[in-house]
């Protein structure tokens, strides 16, 4: 296919967390807001005067002083975060906020809390409590903890305008960025789709880490470019995948499976899409706050929820994600020493195979990647099967 | 009397004798020993043997419930 | 002459050793041990008076009370068969609760005098409460043939969810903890037995690395092992990610109404409190919808107020214990009843026990009995527990004069619960349910897991026993800040690194050998008693 226009920049302003973009935004007096998780409104941080950034640690493979803190059994991706702070990578953060939803981010935050790592004067962190439902009693809590340890600080310490209408502006930036992500992600669900995992990735990433209005313009162009890219004549790819699991921004991960023949047609794991870039429905009438709260918990699939019918649903969800981008099967994957999804995915790995009849690879990997060759045999042998299954099918279909 | 005396020795020593032995028991831990050498192995046999439920084979119902308590 | 004079002295010795027991350093207690097995060639000689009272009032009397508080809370003699049906049906019932008493023998080692009373009395209401909670398990198991009507009135729950929660029925059901008698008891008496779950919660594909009591509680389930006794269940996020983890895998195997109560993270933060207080709300409306009883105030206002009670002589046991040396309960009968009780919530068992209690302590204080006068250094224990060593503090005291005086189990719920008006109460409560096992420091915030500090010096401790939870990701993920910070503030703190109940990989002997190390080569010190320095017991219970 014709390469994006602008994939090989975005590439590059994936290799650190402070970036061009951010280095920019920053020399224009706005505020860096860091954070971990889905649960953390970024829209709240893009409010005019600040941005978001997700944090990431590109290229941190072995993370030795955040291992003497937090030893080297917990989850790679906490610690790597650890290690980019201790090295200096995140002092151009002037704010983390932080959740307390998975122990290990939770333990990095509170380093940063406690510790004078991050060289900034002003920095701060602050703790929001993160609902563990979706009821009306955790909505109402939510909405609490966002106005007061969110809006309420960021007004306080940076001065930025919380009002509803500042709100609303930044929920309008935020839903282009959501629209344009939609549109490049529904490529992925064509019989040949027109865009790669690997790219789809590193757009996303982009999106997550860059101050919204200076990557806008980029996502806007690749829209259009979409509109007309044409597939290859003989698409490399032997099946469509779809990814679920923990926490990845290592774009080289989806790069991995696809050099496999596993073309990654959705990303339901943490730092994906799914969920994660639809639009925030303001009602009329309705607080804006109140509809982001409402938005953020009612989209998010986290394994972290724990009602009966959560708990349950997002099994439907997964199987559903995989028949809508018509993937042939699904990838589960959990980062060593991560809880929720060491679970999640072995639950996941049962059921979905089972009961949806999806077949489905679950693996377990490290924030980065170095054990590519055991992995790659890992997808080769998964491709192998699917395809084996795929013809099989045929040629029942043939014979009937 | 006589034979309610006797009764009473009887009853006395064979409480004596128990008291005894279970002291025995007791001092020499064969409580322990019985239970580590003999009962606990016949039951984890039994244990290991036992057939149980596939927990695999289980419905899960992911077309959910939803309580009241849930909205 | 000389001769006669050494044959009296052997006599005067002789009779004195019958009598008193051996002195601590002559007791040579690890001789008494059969290799690998934990098993006495003989039990020990702790002096005429001490060693019949451990006869008969520990050994005797609680092998008398096992039998008799199966009839008592099985409803009778009726209840023998039905225990016997337990025992061959279910793993942990017959692998743990025969050995009960070498759980005692553990625990009480070289104990004497008022130490070896307040302790054994702590374990005797554990023993007591444990075969209520079995009984009751068993007399509704419908899979033993057991009562609808009591299948009915016997609500499950997590083991971390405060029994409290239930107190407004206590007066007509029974709740009954999932997993609190086939997991966490057994790990204490037998070992042996939480293998298998463990094993079996990997067997279908979970990694090795998660938290092994979440994996443990997983795979009582996946080996159909759990009674089905229970018409709903209450659960909660206690203690960590992997407890939230597991929840997905029980509700599989459970598949019954279930209501999730998770706990607040953020627990200091005043704005939790109202959302948490709701939570419990909408649980006792669940628990009332599900039961179809309604809520009973009064009950659960006596029931408040009876708990409070045993939060007082709490306090009393602690202040005892930090100011003065006459506190007579061992570190390991502190930790696991004080974890039971509060955890469990009001029983009638606690307050018999405190009563007994009470009276050895204030004859302790007022006579001025040291019951550890062999005292070196007075410990504190911090962060989880190893489960198959929790009375490990006992073989610290006799080795090396270590006295674990408190642990930071017994600090988590510090608190009485007001019960003046609703508002309060249910304030009140919500905290003390945010105060769960392993929340409110292991896991929790920073903050509380660092009052170590202020516990060492209320307390007047030395030195701290660490306890390193390797897969408790809570308390790995601050490992190096507390390396820090004992070593700016210079304190002797020993790791204990183990894996919960999992003893395959961190075995006794290694923890052993660790204190071994550090007392050796950091303390300089000489063991009291050589002979428990290194011992087998890989295969005991």
């Amino acid at each position: 296919m014709r390469d994006l226009k602008h994939l090989i920049r975005m590439e590059d302003m994936l290799q650190q967390a402070n970036n061009e973009l951010v280095r920019e935004a920053r020399e224009e007096g706005r505020k860096a807001i860091g954070y971990t998780c889905y649960y953390m409104p970024e829209v709240l941080l893009d409010l005019p005067g600040c941005f978001s950034v997700r944090l990431r640690a590109p290229n941190c493979t072995t993370p030795t002083m955040a291992t003497y803190y937090m030893s080297g059994r917990t989850c790679h991706y906490g610690r790597s975060l650890m290690e980019r702070a201790l090295e200096g990578g995140f002092n151009f953060l002037d704010a983390q906020m932080a959740t307390e939803t998975c122990t290990v981010t939770c333990r990095f935050q509170e380093h940063l809390q406690r510790m004078n790592i991050i060289q900034n004067p002003d920095f701060f962190v602050e703790f929001t409590d993160i609902p563990f439902k979706k009821t009306e009693n955790s909505v109402e809590h939510y909405k609490k903890q966002l106005q007061a340890h969110v809006l309420d600080k960021l007004h306080e310490k940076f001065g930025i305008d919380t009002s509803d209408e500042a709100l609303l502006k930044a929920i309008e930036q935020h839903n282009e960025v959501c629209r344009l992500i939609t549109e490049i992600g529904n490529y992925r669900k064509l019989a040949v789709p027109t865009i790669t995992g690997y790219e789809f990735s590193v757009i996303m990433l982009t999106s997550l880490t860059c101050p919204k209005d200076k990557i806008l313009p980029m996502l806007r162009e690749t829209a259009e470019e979409l509109k007309t890219r044409q597939p290859d004549i003989k698409p490399g790819w032997k099946i469509k995948v779809a990814v679920a699991g923990a926490e990845n921004d290592d774009p080289d991960f989806i790069k991995l499976i696809e050099s496999c023949g596993a073309l990654v047609v959705a990303d339901r794991y943490c730092y994906g899409s799914l969920p994660g870039r639809e639009e925030i429905v303001v009602n009329e009438g309705q607080p804006p706050l109140d509809a982001i709260a409402r938005h953020y918990l009612n989209t998010s699939c986290c394994p972290r929820f724990m009602p009966q019918d959560l708990m349950r649903g997002r099994k439907k969800y997964l199987a559903d994600v995989c028949r809508e981008y018509n993937a042939d099967g699904l990838i589960v994957e959990s980062n060593k020493f991560c809880e929720y999804w060491s679970y999640e995915r072995t639950i996941d790995a049962l059921i979905i195979p089972r009961d949806y009849d999806i077949p489905t690879c679950s693996i377990e990997k490290e924030y980065i990647n170095s054990a590519s060759g055991q992995l790659r045999t890992r997808f080769q042998a998964f491709v192998e099967s699917v395809e084996l299954k795929k013809l099989h099918g045929q040629t029942a279909k043939k014979a009937d | 009397m006589k034979s309610v005396l006797k009764a009473l020795k009887i009853l006395f020593f064979a409480c004596t004798g128990l008291y005894l032995v279970l002291f025995l028991v007791f001092w020499f831990d064969l409580d322990g020993k019985a239970l580590f050498y003999g009962v606990e192995p016949f039951l984890k046999n039994h244990y290991d043997k036992m057939k149980r439920k596939d927990p695999l084979e289980k419905v899960y119902k992911t077309d959910t419930p939803n309580y009241e308590y849930n909205d | 002459m000389s001769k006669k004079t050494n044959l009296l002295k052997k006599a005067k010795k002789a009779v004195s050793v019958f009598w008193n027991g051996k002195p601590h350093e002559e007791r040579r207690l690890g001789d008494l041990y059969l290799d690998k097995t934990g098993l006495y060639k003989h039990r020990e000689w702790r002096g005429f008076k001490d060693t019949m009272y451990y006869f008969n009032m520990i050994w005797l009397y609680n092998y008398g009370n096992m039998v008799g508080d199966i009839v008592k809370y099985g409803g009778g003699l009726k209840a023998l068969p039905l225990f016997l049906k337990g025992v061959w049906r279910y793993r942990w019932l017959g692998q743990t609760y025969l050995p009960v008493m070498h759980w005692y023998d553990r625990g009480l080692e070289g104990m004497r005098g008022q130490a070896l009373r307040a302790s054994a009395w702590h374990y005797r209401a554990m023993t007591s409460e444990t075969i209520r909670q079995f009984m009751r398990m068993l007399a509704a198991d419908q899979r033993l043939g057991g009562s609808k009507e009591l299948y009915d009135r016997t609500p499950a729950h997590d083991e971390t969810v405060w029994g409290g929660i239930f107190y407004p029925w206590r007066d007509r059901m029974d709740d009954v903890p999932l997993q609190m008698i086939p997991y966490f008891v057994t790990c204490h008496v037998n070992n042996h037995t939480v293998l298998n779950y463990i094993d079996a919660a990997q067997s279908i594909g979970l990694p090795g690395d998660p938290c092994p009591m979440c994996q443990a509680e997983c795979g009582i389930f996946l080996q159909d092992d759990v009674p089905e006794y229970y018409p709903f269940v209450v659960t909660s996020n206690e203690a960590c990610d992997g407890s939230v983890g597991t929840s997905v895998i029980q509700d599989w195997m459970m598949d019954r109404p279930l209501f999730a109560m998770p706990q607040p993270m953020q627990f200091d933060d005043p704005l939790v409190q109202e959302h948490c207080a709701k939570e419990i709300e909408e649980c006792w409306k669940f628990i009332e919808e599900q039961s179809g009883m309604p809520m009973n105030m009064e009950e659960l206002k006596k029931n408040l107020e009876e708990q409070n009670e045993l939060q007082r002589f709490e306090w009393e046991k602690w202040e005892v214990a930090a100011n003065t040396d006459y506190y007579p309960i061992n570190g390991v009968a502190q930790a696991l009843y004080r974890i039971y009780q509060s955890q469990d919530g009001n029983r009638k068992i606690w307050h018999e026990t405190d009563k007994k209690v009470k009276k050895i302590l204030e004859k302790c204080v007022e006579k001025k009995i040291n019951s550890f006068p062999m005292t070196r250094h007075r410990v504190i224990a911090w962060s989880c527990a190893p489960l198959y060593y929790s009375h490990w503090c006992t073989w610290a005291y006799n080795c090396w004069g270590l006295n674990c005086i408190i642990n930071m189990d017994s600090l988590m719920f510090n608190m009485t619960i007001r019960t003046d008006t609703y508002e309060n109460m249910l304030k009140d409560m919500a905290l003390y349910h945010e105060w769960a096992p392993m929340r409110r420091m292991a896991v929790g915030g920073m903050n509380h897991i660092f009052e170590l500090w202020e516990y060492m010096e209320k307390f007047h401790c030395d030195m701290v026993m660490m306890y390193d939870q390797l897969q408790c990701k809570g308390m790995q993920g601050v490992h190096g800040l507390f390396e820090d910070e004992f070593r700016a503030r210079d304190i002797h703190a020993i790791w204990m690194p183990h894996a919960l109940p999992d003893k395959r990989t961190v075995s006794r002997s290694e923890i052993r050998g660790i204190i071994n190390d550090y007392m050796t080569t950091i303390m300089h010190e000489k063991p009291l008693d050589p002979t428990l320095l290194e011992f087998d017991d890989s295969e005991g219970w």
